[in-house]
């Protein structure tokens, strides 16, 4: 898929995630002992071919920027294209008006028009898949559709927390007949996942009017207002998905891949998940560790009790302590007997020895970054 | 071309023959080590990490996976615009061209490659030991000495001392006797086989000992040799710290289980000195709810749902529901079946142990394998790819190289 341009838009329309998102955008978010969400779509797009991806970014991107580097770990340091972070301009800030993704691609129209490709493949960030999109370039050419939107049948959770939630039916052949935003889902609808593929000149034309006529929503004024005026096409992904919109779709999701289909669904052989590479040791499991049903990343000194866990990287649970049902993020410390259950403890949080902690699975408690208790 | 005051030369391409099964179709630097490196990485990381940036790789022997693995040297911060590293293999010159004959043979046949940076100092290095080193130490010693030549020291026991080669040094550190493997050792001080030249010498004496011909063209039996006896200053630098040659079965063994306990005799947990590696694209380890884990190193991309204690996985591997591994390493994606049972083995990369079957068994072995002079102190080695059939029981000091 030479042929298309990928953009991720990083924390547009984010979610209410409380404490964890203070210093990262949703794309930040991580997932599965050893990645962030942005992975999976940037693996996905790399494993489709695609060479040219830009992600605008809104706020809080430092983290994102620290996680993406120069690309290279993503086989995206090219040349010609690769990966390309746009940090705003200051152009859409001007106001305090609303800003929507319209107000974000305006100001990437550099970058968009001076990449060649003829299509573009247009994300947001909030769905969790591993899968290449040929399937929706080949259905987008054969409808000769203007937009295809990727979607699933999968049912969202929460979705009143969501704004990005978008609801949509289809006739028979695919075209989309009706879509809502922020709205329930009947039956036999699908839930757009967020992903949009177009001719870049389309995008570009869409882009320009909307925002000379002060309209800021891709979703809503581009697509949900012209159903009847633009072919807009449905595809559906029946493969593994997962919905991150609120802190407890992090939660959730996260727990769910500690189930062992669902775990084998999402990273299949031959569509690797790429990341940062961090250099750490194998995790080292200790005479008195007792670890059972867990995701753990590499570099961690197990020693203590964990349970339905997952565990990031460079995390040490000490001889005693015991963690259950909870998201342990990235170099965090947990002392001798601390125990924990249902909780979310950010990176680098230090819980010392003999603290007890707990949550609800239908409420974690969440501990933000660097907090020492 | 750019003034550079060290160029490092790593030997990779030794055969490895006493690893048997292991180096089939791979050199021995490019051999599997503790949980996700390989060989090789520290050296290519010790030169990272001690800011020398231009290192040339001699490869001769099965050098295709040792060549994907260095790659453009990325993963070691070795993709340089100045320097970087080199995979050398031998090469034709016009009608004539060889192997390399000896150590220094190879050195010898790239000395137009070094000559391209116009170094002070070359630092010959070895692909298959294991130990963590600051190269810029040892060059600031050869620097402040004035050495021609420093080579790197360690003590070993009198008892040991025949298997290494054995220096001499007045107080001094200026070293007036060098002995391969001697019978009767005099000194302790082993060769760590790091030398540190100084370029001019090192060219001086390549050429004469090419001229002749009935050298092995060896840096242990003849440069050295040949430079003491001329009086070239020589010094031992000494070190302290993890060092093993990991040519044998049972050293490699050893070497990998070192890393196990809760305070390992070789420590790669250390910010200070990464040892970095080219990484597998595998997504984290699975641990089941029936999986025991104790005293072990598991790598990302395992799936453990047995017991497993004291060993070491690599990314990959898998341990079934039922199926025991005890005091072995498993290389990456060996797989063992369900109620298996591995016990003070070696499962190379790709092999399949089959339900029930037991490698390491004292008593009921079915599949007869003659003990291999190759494998000591218990140590069964299954060979790359390998698969044994569900319920075969097979012993101890053997390799397994065919599927049974």
């Amino acid at each position: 898929m030479n042929d298309t341009l990928g953009i991720i838009l990083a924390g547009i329309g984010d979610a209410p995630f409380g404490a964890l998102k203070q210093h990262r955008s949703v794309a930040a978010m991580p997932i599965c002992s050893r990645y962030r969400l942005v992975d999976f779509l940037l693996s996905s797009m790399v494993n489709s071919g695609i060479t040219n991806v830009g992600i605008p970014t809104l706020s809080a991107y430092r983290s994102l920027m620290d996680h993406l580097g120069s690309g290279t770990d993503w086989d995206l340091d090219r040349k010609l294209y690769g990966l390309f972070i746009l940090p705003p301009y200051g152009v859409y800030r001007q106001t305090d008006a609303f800003v929507g993704d319209i107000d974000v691609l305006a100001g990437i129209t550099d970058y968009l028009s001076r990449s060649k490709q003829e299509y573009v493949l247009l994300c947001g960030c909030n769905a969790l898949f591993n899968m290449t999109f040929y399937d929706l370039h080949e259905f987008h050419l054969d409808n000769n559709a203007d937009i295809t939107v990727l979607c699933c049948k999968q049912p969202a959770t929460d979705l009143s927390s969501s704004p990005r939630f978008i609801a949509l039916r289809t006739d028979e052949t695919g075209r989309v007949t009706d879509m809502r935003a922020r709205d329930g889902l009947a039956d036999n609808e699908f839930r757009s996942l967020d992903v949009w593929f177009m001719k870049k000149s389309f995008l570009e034309q869409q882009i320009a009017y909307c925002s000379s006529r002060g309209m800021h929503d891709f979703a809503m004024d581009v697509v949900i207002k012209n159903l009847k005026r633009f072919k807009v096409y449905a595809h559906c992904y029946d493969g593994y998905v997962g919905n991150l919109d609120s802190i407890n779709d992090f939660y959730r999701e996260n727990m769910r891949l500690l189930e062992r289909d669902n775990f084998t669904a999402l990273f299949c052989e031959d569509l690797p998940v790429y990341t940062k590479i961090k250099d750490q040791v194998p995790t080292r499991y200790t005479n008195t560790a007792n670890v059972k049903n867990s995701l753990v990343g590499d570099g961690c000194t197990m020693a203590g009790t964990v349970e339905n866990c997952v565990v990031f990287r460079g995390v040490t649970v000490e001889p005693g302590a015991v963690v259950r049902n909870s998201i342990i993020m990235q170099d965090t410390h947990i002392e001798a007997g601390a125990n924990l259950d249902s909780v979310i403890l950010d990176k680098n949080v230090t819980i010392s020895a003999g603290k007890h902690l707990a949550g609800q699975s239908t409420y974690p408690i969440v501990v933000g970054k660097n907090t020492v208790i | 071309m750019r003034h550079n005051d060290c160029v490092a030369m790593i030997l990779a391409g030794g055969q490895g023959s006493r690893l048997g099964a292991l180096t089939n179709q791979l050199a021995k630097p490019a051999v599997p080590f503790g949980g996700k490196y390989r060989i090789i990485d520290f050296a290519l990381s010790n030169c990272a990490n001690s800011g020398i940036s231009t290192v040339g790789v001699l490869t001769q022997y099965q050098p295709l996976e040792l060549n994907t693995y260095i790659g453009t040297g990325q993963p070691w911060d070795l993709d340089r615009i100045n320097g970087g590293v080199y995979v050398l293999p031998p090469y034709m010159t016009g009608k004539t061209g060889e192997w390399y004959k000896g150590t220094a043979n190879a050195i010898y046949q790239n000395e137009r490659f070094i000559e391209q940076f116009s170094p002070d100092n070359v630092l010959i290095l070895s692909g298959d030991h294991i130990y963590k080193m600051d190269y810029r130490r040892m060059l600031s010693f050869h620097q402040k000495s004035g050495a021609a030549l420093t080579i790197a020291v360690f003590s070993v026991p009198l008892s040991e001392a025949s298997r290494y080669g054995i220096l001499s040094a007045d107080e001094n550190g200026r070293i007036y006797d060098f002995t391969e493997k001697p019978k009767n050792p005099t000194s302790t001080l082993a060769s760590m086989g790091v030398y540190i030249f100084d370029w001019k010498a090192l060219h001086k004496y390549l050429n004469e000992d090419e001229a002749n011909p009935s050298s092995s063209n060896d840096f242990g039996k003849d440069i050295i040799p040949a430079m003491l006896a001329d009086g070239c200053p020589i010094y031992a630098y000494s070190f302290s710290g993890y060092w093993k040659d990991v040519g044998t079965i049972s050293s490699l063994y050893e070497a990998n289980m070192d890393l196990l306990g809760d305070n390992p005799v070789l420590n790669l947990d250390d910010d200070e000195w990464k040892i970095y590696c080219r990484h597998t694209k595998r997504p984290s380890q699975y641990i089941g709810s029936n999986a025991e884990l104790k005293n072990c190193c598991v790598a990302d991309g395992c799936v453990v749902d047995g017991t497993i204690e004291h060993s070491l996985l690599f990314s990959g591997a898998v341990v079934e529901e039922g199926a025991v591994v005890t005091d072995s390493i498993l290389f990456p994606g060996a797989h063992v079946c369900k109620g298996a049972k591995i016990d003070h083995a070696m499962l190379a990369g790709g092999t399949v142990i089959g339900e029930g079957a037991v490698i390491g068994a004292d008593k009921g072995v079915t599949a007869m394998l003659a003990e291999s002079p190759l494998c000591d102190g218990g140590i069964t080695l299954v060979a790359e790819n390998v698969e044994v059939s569900a319920g075969t029981i097979i012993g101890r000091n053997v390799v397994v190289s065919a599927s049974v």
